[in-house]
């Protein structure tokens, strides 16, 4: 196979603080080559560069032999590089037709064409997306093969994907990778990023390695193991702090009392009937499949959902009934949520670490407050040094920071609020390795410190890491309650398919 | 103004008091079978009150107190016993069904009690608690209803319940609480203060140890109605749940009209009702028959009846349960206790008298 695209020393620095030092790589033609490593590592820099999105400190670009500089995304398209995002990039308040066509619009556009030809193209793919939704009316899932099929239909050699699985459920999954098995045959070489190191040994061809901006090795799939890859990414043995061996050890911890009860609790058709408890010291884990009611319960729960409005049942916080209208009540309370969907929901992306956390804080008082610089700065201070949020400085724009890091700055302003009750949905979706183990440890800790602690995951071994006790959520309500002890694989897929 | 329009808003919208919900049962009361798995004691009817006594386990049903082993009963009174209280092996103290309190064995044997301070008649004890030889606890659950008309008292929303101390010598009574929606369960907390718990309110309350302060809910939001209330290990109790909640029955007595209708024209058997036992009759409401599904009663099906055993920690907190679901048979659990590594239970559904690991 000859080589489509090469990097040779590719450098970029913010500020003089490297994202990406003297990185050489090269992509073969009809190649899937998974780029690996922790949150921070360079991976999206080094992409966006390839994508134009960024310009390149030092360094030189090769496509097809010849040296090219992209000053914008366009332009890397017009030279059949593109990107799909790891959070989407879609107008929201467009149709699906109308994003896949946005930017290759004619003069004038014929709205009944366009979906039908849309239509076609989407059924090509085998997705069951409706080109006339809009945007803003789909699942996160949806929103994500929109993503894909609008790469793919501008007929680019070059596909880089960010974390194209991340919200995807695993039937989902299948189609993506018969979709890029399709891709590879006619020729398209793909950059794919994951954190799911078997997805990335599953489906790429050669895996390339960063480490801290630096490139650590590159090699054969088939040359690699997850042990392997893990020990490139964090430069240390981490597979024993993650999923499995660490918490193999650990007793379950006793149940405290009761802190929140939610009885009967109805919204729609998503949210059913739903009855369960969560106790203080323990982390409850919940599983479910997509769809199956979780997130929606917990943003109920957390006010940002309204629960039916006739007979939509009841929770109770320390045993007094609650209700909610907006989010803030709920915080002032002691609950808060941590989103799944962290960029939509979870942080101002242009603002800074610093305004983020301010801002947070300030959510929670009833009056309006004075901004204090130096308040917002030590605050900043104290919670980066806390969760060992990595970046330049305390004005860093959080849209700058890795997936792991962003996550950790919603850690810290929900934390901030000195909660009784924290909800983590999928609290490690997108998040390298290192960090999943660094959240990990951080969720432990809360429920240590006896706090009522629930997880929402569709990850089963995050579950049976971090749970003292696990439910299982299946079409809109909890259908079944395990142990620490008796939980098992079967016994909990069983519960949540059947 | 404000409670009525919050009233009407919550009953129209169904919320608040007016919301038909029943927490779940998870955490520490996730079903099990232990009930079903319990070895069976002893069969009598309706065995009720479980006290130890001279060395035995004495146990009520009907008018009798039986002692466990034994084929004649030990005594047989003019009436039903609601419940018992012994204080060591000298003072054994029944409440009658006709209300009054009568001493079994001791100094005072024989000594009746039918009223209480000025002069209004006993009618309904519950549960008893002998602090000392002559000094008890009684918990009288409806000053309008007899013990045995618990579903009645329910049906009809009674918060007429008190807890009464009376010396058994003089008839001295002195009223600790009232306005109770059916206290079934009476105990000492360890510093002096009394623990009832509240049935149609699903609650334990701790009474204050001074007059004129509100009573403290300690455990709350059960998702069944508590009955009574024995000491256990490490400063633990053993709570007997003798009927569950359900969200029809919860409906029904939001539903006046309804509910009135019901009592005025339906047999007591088939009110939309909680129940100590299931009578096995297609006229049942909801009662298994609706959840068989290829001749399988699902265990987890809403049923009116159930066997549920409780263990709370020193600060009430529930730690463990032991579960007879709705495919079992030993329902109805009105009395615990433990004695030697032994927890005894009386299924008055089950019509058995059961003994297992605590």
């Amino acid at each position: 196979m000859d080589t489509i695209l090469s990097l040779e020393r590719v450098s970029k620095s913010y500020r003089g603080v490297y994202a990406v030092k003297d990185i050489d790589f090269d992509l073969r033609r009809g190649e899937v080559h998974a780029l690996l490593g922790e949150n921070g590592a360079g991976k999206s820099t080094l992409t966006k560069i390839i994508a134009g999105i960024i310009a390149p400190s030092s360094g030189r670009i090769v496509l097809e032999g010849r040296e090219v500089t992209f000053d914008e995304p366009s332009e890397a398209l017009a030279h059949g590089v593109a990107m799909v995002f790891q959070e989407t990039s879609l107008v929201p308040t467009l149709t699906v037709a109308q994003n896949l066509y946005l930017g290759n619009e004619k003069l004038f556009n014929r709205l009944r064409g366009l979906y039908i030809s849309a239509q076609t193209f989407l059924q090509s793919l085998n997705f069951g997306v409706d080109p006339a939704h809009l945007v803003s009316s789909l699942g996160a899932a949806q929103k994500q093969l929109v993503e894909i099929a609008r790469a793919v239909h501008h007929k680019a050699r070059v596909l880089v994907f960010d974390e194209p699985t991340a919200s995807l459920t695993p039937e989902e999954k299948r189609y993506f990778f018969s979709l890029v098995e399709r891709l590879r045959k006619q020729g398209v070489s793909i950059i794919f990023i994951s954190h799911a190191l078997e997805e990335a040994l599953q489906i790429a061809d050669r895996i390339t390695i960063l480490r801290d901006g630096e490139h650590v090795l590159t090699e054969s799939a088939a040359a690699l193991d997850r042990d392997r890859i893990i020990a490139a990414m964090v430069g240390r043995t981490l597979s024993n702090e993650l999923y499995g061996h660490a918490s193999a050890g650990r007793s379950t911890r006793a149940r405290g009392a009761r802190v929140l009860s939610v009885q009967n609790l109805s919204m729609g058709s998503m949210v059913k009937n739903n009855s369960f408890s969560i106790y203080a010291g323990q982390i409850t884990g919940m599983f479910g499949l997509v769809g199956s009611g979780r997130t929606e319960t917990a943003k109920i729960i957390a006010g940002a959902l309204k629960r039916d409005f006739l007979h939509g049942g009841e929770i109770r916080l320390m045993g007094k009934p609650i209700r909610y209208r907006i989010p803030k009540q709920a915080i002032r309370d002691g609950i808060v949520y941590v989103t799944e969907d962290r960029k939509i929901e979870g942080f101002f992306e242009t603002m800074s670490i610093a305004e983020n956390l301010y801002v947070g804080q300030m959510a929670a008082h009833r009056a309006a407050q004075r901004v204090n610089m130096a308040q917002m700065q030590a605050l900043a201070k104290d919670w980066r040094a806390r969760l060992n949020i990595r970046a330049i400085g305390n004005d860093a724009r959080v849209i700058e920071l890795s997936g792991g890091n962003q996550q950790k700055v919603v850690i810290a302003k929900s934390l901030l609020q000195r909660p009784r009750l924290v909800i983590f949905d999928e609290p490690t979706r997108g998040v390298d390795v290192g960090a999943i183990a660094e959240i990990h440890q951080l969720i432990n800790e809360l429920a240590d410190s006896g706090l009522a602690v629930l997880v929402i995951s569709s990850y089963l071994p995050e579950i049976f890491t971090l749970s003292d006790r696990v439910l299982v959520s299946r079409e809109g309500r909890v259908v079944e309650e395990f142990t620490r002890e008796n939980a098992t694989e079967e016994r909990i897929m069983y519960a949540a398919v059947h | 103004m404000i409670p009525f329009w919050r009233r009407l808003a919550d009953r129209l919208l169904g919320r608040g008091e007016s919301a038909v919900t029943v927490p779940a049962m998870d955490g520490a009361l996730q079903p099990n079978t232990l009930l079903d798995q319990a070895r069976v004691l002893e069969t009598a009817l309706e065995p009720d009150n479980l006290v130890r006594w001279q060395g035995g386990l004495l146990y009520t049903s009907g008018p009798d107190i039986r002692r466990v082993g034994q084929d004649a009963p030990l005594h047989r009174l003019p009436a039903p016993v609601a419940c018992l209280a012994a204080w060591g092996d000298e003072t054994l103290l029944a409440g009658l069904a006709d209300g009054s309190l009568l001493v079994c064995a001791g100094a005072l044997d024989g000594t009746r009690h039918t009223h209480w301070a000025a002069g209004r008649p006993m009618a309904c004890p519950t549960a008893l608690w002998l602090q000392d030889a002559r000094t008890v606890l009684v918990a009288e659950g409806s000053s309008r209803n007899a013990p045995a008309d618990w579903q009645l008292d329910l049906m009809q929303r009674n918060a007429l319940g008190s807890v009464w101390r009376l010396d058994l010598d003089t008839g001295q009574a002195t009223q600790l609480a009232d306005r109770l929606a059916w206290p079934a369960g009476l105990a000492g907390d360890g510093q002096g203060r009394v623990l009832v718990s509240e049935s149609w309110r699903h609650r334990v309350i701790r009474l204050p140890a001074q007059p004129g302060v509100a009573a403290a809910e300690v455990l709350g939001d059960l998702p069944a109605y508590p009955g009574r209330l024995v000491p256990g290990p490490q400063g633990g109790f053993w709570l007997a749940l003798y009927a569950p909640r359900s969200q029809l029955v919860e409906l029904v007595l939001r539903e006046t009209r309804y509910r009135n209708d019901m009592l005025r024209e339906l047999e007591r058997d088939h009110w939309i009702c909680p129940a100590l036992s299931g009578k096995r009759s297609f006229k049942e409401p909801l009662q298994r028959g609706g959840l068989k599904q290829m001749g399988i009663l699902k265990p987890w099906a809403p049923s009116r009846s159930y066997g549920l055993a409780l263990y709370l920690d020193a600060d009430l907190n529930p730690v463990h349960g032991k579960h007879s679901r709705a495919d079992g048979r030993r329902h109805g659990i009105t009395s615990l206790l433990e004695h030697e590594g032994t927890l005894y239970a009386a299924s008055r559904g089950g019509d058995m008298i059961l003994a297992m690991e605590p």
